[in-house]
């Protein structure tokens, strides 16, 4: 068989190329559009690093206890096997409570499934002739998202609102679980104002 | 290819002059180099005012890019990649191969940003890695595609971002890097293709590839790196072996291989279970070895890396002997004299 050629090969890779970044952008839309929704509450990552370019940064407010979710490996401490966290509904929100190997593991936990992990943070030490020490252990959660893309003026009228707002309930971050168990971000919620993404 | 033309000339008029040369087949010699391409000053300007007038539209889309909307955003991506990718097929189509590679690669990378910018964009989640792994095939199979050796050393950068970035090196991975799989048939295609461009990226990549294997060697880093210090080498060997066949890609993977053999070998060197005078040694022997096979095979490149290796392998075994800096000095300063006494006697030797 006979090559085609090469222009037409460039051609035809390219094309092929761009319908499948079009693809991956509305497979993700219509699975944000078909999942369930999550709240779970977060606060600014760092305070002065709430508004970095045109984006708001957060993190989760949940924690995990370490022992629940890490374990040792030497002087290490490092996630338990397995991704998915049991999410139970709280009020007008989510709470992530556990942490399991298997997504049926997780569903025994909570009323929900969702796929993230775990940073374990610690680390053991044996002076010479003394026993094994441990520091402070803790477990931070990441879902994968910590930032919201949002026009300038936007951004700024969302980091206004998360530097008054008093209670940590009071600011949200809006995901959508869907079936592979992925969270994607829909918005947020700050001081009581729902900001949804958008096609434009 | 101008210099070269002119060396050549005056190369000639001697040959001439000494009568190895007809004087007849001058013009025909000449007329086989060829005339080197050069650039006018009207082309160069046009360049120039090219490269600004793109730079000014990046700049005022850039400064207004939260402005436009999103679909649209993501249309004037899609639209840049497949205008490059458009140029290049249209140049290849013209005869342009130069031109054609270039507008390929621009496209591998313009994609690799649309992969970033898209997640941006639409506040896709993903993880870095499948990102740039994903960026990598698009490379490749634009480079496969269009013939494109600098499209493939894109893909081949890419796949190293992809191995290295957000994952500790050394012995924390999870899992084997992905590069060190790439090396063997880029090196390949380097060779087939007779691209320099792509051997340089190959070389490079494959002394970072040395870094990806960590999990195969148990968290010992002397061991892996040793085992990567042989790898290397036999890849100069191989390469080596295949310069007459090859030429230039060839003689630019034997110089990176030799130069990332020494390299990992002598780092190994600085762990407990391998420090000591005999690794030192060895490590000098080897130096020594190299600087002797770059000058057989006049490869200025090997016998750089021999002659730096050979500094270091030095300073490190009298490190190791615990000796002190004046006894140091001393020493390298008898050494450099010795050295200085043998190039004088050879030099003094060569036949007028």
């Amino acid at each position: 068989m006979r090559l085609p050629s090469v222009p037409i090969r460039i051609i035809a890779v390219a094309g092929v190329l761009a319908v499948a970044l079009v693809g991956l952008v509305v497979r993700e839309g219509v699975a944000r559009a078909q999942g369930r929704e999550v709240r779970l509450a977060v606060g600014g990552y760092d305070p002065r690093s709430l508004l970095s370019g045109h984006y708001v940064q957060f993190q989760l407010s949940d924690r995990l206890p370490a022992e629940t979710a890490c374990r040792w490996k030497g002087r290490r401490l490092e996630q338990l096997p397995g991704g998915w966290l049991a999410v139970r509904r709280e009020g007008a929100g989510h709470r992530i409570v556990g942490m399991a190997e298997t997504r049926a593991a997780a569903l025994r936990q909570g009323e929900m499934a969702m796929r993230g992990k775990v940073t374990c943070i610690g680390a053991a030490w044996t002076p010479p002739g003394g026993t094994r020490q441990e520091s402070s252990l803790s477990a931070s959660l990441d879902i994968g998202i910590d930032r919201i893309h949002l026009a300038q003026d936007e951004a700024l009228r969302i980091e206004n609102a998360l530097r008054t707002t008093l209670r940590p309930e009071d600011a949200q971050v809006i995901l959508s679980v869907g079936a592979d168990g992925k969270p994607r971000l829909k918005g947020v919620i700050v001081g009581g104002e729902r900001t949804e993404l958008g096609w434009f | 290819m101008a210099s070269y033309r002119r060396r050549l000339e005056q190369d000639l008029d001697g040959w001439i002059g000494r009568g190895l040369v007809p004087p007849d087949n001058r013009q025909a010699i000449l007329d086989s180099v060829g005339e080197g391409r050069r650039l006018d000053a009207a082309t160069a300007l046009a360049v120039v005012g090219a490269f600004l007038a793109g730079v000014a539209v990046i700049a005022f889309v850039a400064a207004n890019w939260s402005a436009i909307p999103r679909l649209a955003r993501f249309a004037m991506i899609l639209a840049a990649f497949l205008g490059a990718s458009g140029g290049a097929a249209w140049a290849s189509r013209a005869g342009r191969p130069i031109a054609s590679q270039a507008l390929l690669s621009v496209a591998a990378l313009i994609f690799a940003a649309a992969i970033g910018l898209t997640g941006q964009i639409f506040d896709i989640a993903g993880d870095a890695q499948v990102a740039l792994r994903g960026a990598a095939l698009a490379a490749v199979l634009l480079a496969a595609a269009g013939r494109s050796p600098w499209a493939a050393a894109v893909g081949l950068v890419l796949l190293a971002l992809g191995d290295l970035v957000g994952e500790p090196v050394f012995n924390s991975r999870e899992q084997p890097g992905l590069l060190a799989l790439a090396i063997a048939p880029a090196a390949a295609v380097a060779l087939v293709w007779r691209s320099q461009a792509l051997a340089h990226a190959t070389g490079a990549c494959a002394i970072l590839a040395v870094l990806t294997v960590g999990e195969l060697f148990d968290a010992r880093s002397e061991a892996m790196f040793m085992a990567g210090a042989a790898g290397l080498a036999a890849g100069a060997v191989a390469a080596r072996a295949v310069r007459e066949r090859y030429d230039a890609p060839a003689g630019v993977l034997y110089g990176w291989f030799a130069a990332g053999a020494l390299m990992w070998f002598g780092i190994a060197g600085y762990y407990d279970s391998l420090r000591g005078v005999a690794h030192s040694v060895a490590w000098l022997a080897l130096s020594a070895a190299a600087i002797g096979v770059g000058r057989l095979d006049r490869h200025g490149g090997v016998t750089a890396v021999g002659v730096i290796g050979l500094f270091v392998a030095g300073a490190t075994l009298l490190f190791n002997l615990g000796v002190g800096l004046l006894t140091s000095a001393a020493v390298f300063g008898s050494l450099a004299l010795v050295a200085l006494l043998v190039a004088f006697v050879l030099r003094r030797r060569r036949p007028a």
